[in-house]
Order: C-alpha cells, then structure tokens, then sequence
C-alpha cells in the first residue's frame, strides 16, 4: 500500500519532476525565495571574512615593515593556518564555537591571511630606495613617508592580495555551509542531497558569478586608484 | 631666502665594522653663494660630508655649521625642509606627478594652495619645462634629463639657502649632461644658492665650481682650491695624478678668448684661423693645431678684436699660475 516515498516539489514543472539536467524554470520560480536571499548571505559571508582578514593582515604587515624580525614568525603562523584543510577547520572549531558565524568566519579571516599579510608587506618595501632617500632628505618624518610615499606605492601589491583573497574566500563560504545554513553551499549541499542538479548549477553559477563580477570590480577600483601605473612614456 | 655658508669644523665619521674613517677630520669652508665641489675616488668620504650637511649621515665628532647655526643643535626636520636634496636617480615619488612632486615641501610646510601652485609654475619655467605640458605627467612618462629638473627644481621648491647635489648628472648620456651643467651654471647666477656638490668627473668639478675639495680614501681632505689653483699647482702626486695628465689642457678650457689680454690684430697673417671671443682657449688651441697655425684672430659682433698666439697661451698660463 504505502509506494515509494516521492519527495513533495509543489507545483513543479515537468522539468522539475521528471529532475532533467537543468529547469530554467526552478530558478526563475525561486529567485526570490531561495538564491538571492543566499546570495546576499555569501556576499556578507565574503566582506567580513575579507575585511576582518584584511585589517589582521594590514597590522600585522605594518609591523614587520616596522620591525623586520617579525615577518618570519607572522608567515609562519598565516601559513600554518593556509594548510589546515578547511572541513577540518570547521571540524575543529565546532567543540569550541558551536555552530555559529564565529566558526565561519574565524576558519574564513584564517584563510585570508597568508596572502593578505605577504602582499601588503611587499607592496610597503615596493618603494625604490632613492624616492625614500629623497623623501628622508625632504624632511618628511617615518609617519610621513609612511602615508604618502609607502602607502601609495603599496596600492597595486596591495589590491592583487585583496582579489586574490576575496575570489577564494567566495568559492570558500560554500564550504561554510557544512556549519551553518548560510550563503550560496547551503543550496549546493541541498542539491547534493536531493539530486537535484538544477538547484546545484544555478547555485554554482552564482557563485561563479559573483567571484569574476567581485574581481572585476576590484580591477576597476585598482584603475581608479593607481593612475600611475599605466602612465608610460610616449613613443 | 638668501644664502647660507656651510663650515665642516674637524668634521668625522666613521662607520661600525670599518677600521678606516669614512670622513677624517673635514675642515673647509663654503662661502654664501659659492659652489663647492667634491671630488675624489670611491670610498673617499665624498657622499659622507655632503650628508653630514643635512644629516642624512650624523656625525661621530667635530661640527657642522649651517648659517652660523650647529646642525647638531638643529630640529632635523626642519633642518632638511631648509636645504635643497638632489640624488643621481632624481628619487622622484612615482605616484605622483610632476607638480605634485616639486609641491612636496611646501606641501609639509602648510603653504597656501595657490601660492604652491604659482611656485611649481614659476620653478618648472626656471628649469625650462613648460608647467602646462609637463605639470601633470608622471616620473616614468619622463626622459632622464627631465626626471632630473624636476628633481632640482623640486630641491627649490621652498627657496632652501643651501642645495645638495649628489652626482646629480652622473646617470644621464653625455650631450644631457652637458646640457644640464650648462643650465645649472645659468640658474645658479640667477638663484644664487650656497651649493655643496659631489662628483667623480674632474671635468664637472672644474665647469661647475667655485672652489673644488679634492678628497683621498681614507675621508682625507687633499686640497681645497679654486679650479685655476687646483690644476696650476696640485698640492701633491696624488692631486696631480686625479686630475689627469691633461690639467693642463683643463686650465685652458677655464678661460675664454675675451678674457686674456690679446695682441694686435695687424699680426694676422692670411689662413689664421678666425674665432668667436667666448671659444675656450682649449679649444682656441685645438683649432690653431688643426690648421697649423701658431696664431689666431679673436673676433666679437663680427669686428676682428685682436690676435692671439700659442706663445701667448703659455705666457697667460705661466703668470696666472705663478701667482
């Protein structure tokens, strides 16, 4: 009497019944409901993880720039953190944090901080030594030359690290989802479960999408802000 | 602001790890307005006295003086915000442009806007880059040459009394550099800074200076002499042997054809070379050799002023040096 047990899908389209590849349809249907809300929720994932890296990392390159003997023990730490696979992360933290944004966001900012920390500290040693011979010589104080010659300069190193960061931490917060129903993996793990590619793909292509669109627009700021860079002597 | 004189008082420094001074014991002075150049081999101490100056480099013992005024005593920022900086590499700050760059000291002195602009203006002018064109480009949309009027009029930029220029023109290609030695001689009448300038071309030093301070390794100085002086009576082997075998030939280039006393021009015999009154007797000489002549017509605004022959050279030389 009782048949199989067939998941309830609504008022599903055909497509979505019969679960072919990918049922336009679907997403149209739950753009609202379910993809933007995770959307918004991965683009938030993505800032604090990134903002909260960047400021650690930001410090933590000031100093050794400041006092050489702490770059070694500063990448060592950001690059232990870089090689703890991240499921066992989460893993780990669970017992300490619970199932929280904590969790997420402490296994995310940690991700972030190896190449935030190396390419702001290469971007501040980025100056060529006679323009801060000269800027020594012109009286501008350490503070001085620090704001307006080191900083600057730093700019292009500065940005990469920032790109760089911001796409990994976008295709990492799917993983997030492992702790917390949030963001884009949260669909993801959904449709792994449901076999159900349509949700997986659109997911995933938002994901996709926001890494290049995120990037993009970090390309244009970086235009905006280094007018330099691209000045080249006329032919 | 009016010239400074600058007074190295015994001045030495010696840096850790090295058993011999890098500076020992300078004492010289340089007058308000006048051009001192520093020559000498590497590692003689050149570089180290001109940044005791505005102490880049700080002393171990002895004194400088700037204006009267211990550099010891002085605040250093304020200090280098009043001395002039110019480096072979021009050291311009490459994310900013060219007015930007000259506006950097007045900038940290809190000038006015409009007075800052109108000084950029008026220094780009002086060191003949049209501020229009050249105000809003970029350090590397720059030749070398150009770099480095920036780098001098950036140097200006808060009328220092004092300049420093380390081998300033040392990286450019020689027509370049001897473009901008020219210009510089031009804009050092018209600014009249007390300038301390450091270089390894003996040439340089004796187009360029006042009075030229030859250094030996060691930080000792050797000689301090007007170029005339300099290369008439070297003070030893080693001055003589810096200078170069041709001193003698460098003492000719000092002086121009209107500057000695010239014989009769009735003395011309046809074929003496003609030549402007402002050629060098170098190469007054050179042109008489060429021709095979011992005898050559000096002439100004076109009229025939005298003559001038080989002998005559070596009388000029002979009581110049004598003296």
């Amino acid at each position: 009497m009782n048949g199989p047990v067939i998941p309830e899908f609504g008022r599903g389209s055909d497509c979505v019944r019969d679960r072919e590849l990918f049922c336009a349809d679907w997403v149209a249907d739950n753009w609202r409901g379910v993809l933007l809300p995770r959307l918004v929720e991965h683009v938030e994932l993505t800032l604090v993880a990134v903002a909260v890296g960047f400021v650690i990392a930001f410090a933590a390159a000031l100093a050794a720039h400041r006092v050489p003997r702490l770059e070694t023990p500063f990448a060592l730490i950001a690059a232990f953190l870089y090689t703890i696979p991240s499921l066992a992360l989460f893993q780990l933290l669970v017992p300490i944090t619970g199932l929280t944004v904590a969790t997420v966001q402490i296994a995310l900012v940690g991700y972030t901080l190896l190449i935030l920390f190396r390419n702001v500290l290469t971007g501040l040693r980025s100056a060529p030594a006679d323009a801060l011979e000269a800027a020594r010589g012109m009286g501008l104080t350490r503070r001085q030359t620090l704001l307006r010659v080191e900083l600057p300069l730093a700019l292009p190193a500065l940005l990469a690290g920032v790109r760089i960061a911001v796409v990994t931490t976008v295709s990492l917060a799917t993983v997030a989802a492992f702790v917390l129903p949030r963001g884009l993996g949260q669909p993801i793990f959904d449709a792994l479960r449901e076999f159900f590619t349509t949700k997986l793909i659109a997911a995933g292509l938002l994901a996709v999408l926001l890494a290049v669109a995120a990037d993009a627009l970090l390309v244009l700021l970086g235009r905006a802000l280094t007018p330099w860079t691209r000045a080249r002597r006329a032919a | 602001m009016n010239p400074q004189g600058i007074e190295f008082r015994d001045a030495t420094k010696r840096y850790a790890g090295r058993a011999e001074a890098a500076l020992d014991g300078l004492t010289l002075e340089v007058r308000p307005g006048e051009v001192c150049v520093l020559v000498g081999p590497s590692g003689a101490g050149k570089t180290t006295a001109l940044k005791l100056v505005n102490r880049l480099v700080e002393l171990d013992a002895g004194d400088v003086l700037v204006g009267g005024r211990s550099v010891r005593e002085a605040d250093v920022t304020a200090l280098r915000r009043g001395i002039g900086y110019v480096i072979q590499q021009a050291g311009l700050f490459p994310h900013l442009d060219v007015a930007a760059n000259v506006a950097t000291v007045p900038r940290l002195l809190g000038w006015p806007r409009a007075r800052t602009r109108a000084r950029v203006a008026e220094l780009l002018d002086l060191v003949g880059l049209d501020p229009a064109t050249y105000g809003r480009l970029y350090p590397a949309q720059l030749s070398g040459g150009q770099r480095q009027r920036v780098g001098l009029a950036r140097a200006l930029a808060a009328d220092p009394g004092v300049l420093l220029m380390d081998e300033p023109f040392g990286a450019l290609d020689p027509i370049t550099r001897t473009r901008l030695q020219e210009e510089f001689l031009a804009l050092q009448r018209e600014v009249r800074k007390t300038v301390v300038f450091v270089t390894h071309d003996v040439d340089e030093a004796v187009m360029l200076a006042d009075r030229i301070g030859v250094l030996r390794e060691g930080g000792v100085l050797a000689q301090y002499a007007t170029p005339d002086e300099l290369l008439a009576a070297p003070a030893d082997g080693f001055v003589a042997r810096f200078l170069g075998a041709d001193r003698g030939l460098k003492r000719l280039a000092l002086r121009r054809l209107g500057d000695v006393e010239l014989e009769p021009a009735s003395l011309l015999a046809d074929g003496d070379p003609r030549l402007p009154a402002a050629t060098s007797l170098r190469d007054a000489v050179s042109a008489m050799l060429a021709d095979g002549r011992d005898r050559c017509g000096v002439a100004e605004n076109g009229a025939l002023r005298g003559s001038l022959s080989l002998d005559r050279v070596v009388e000029v030389l002979g009581r110049d040096g004598a003296r």
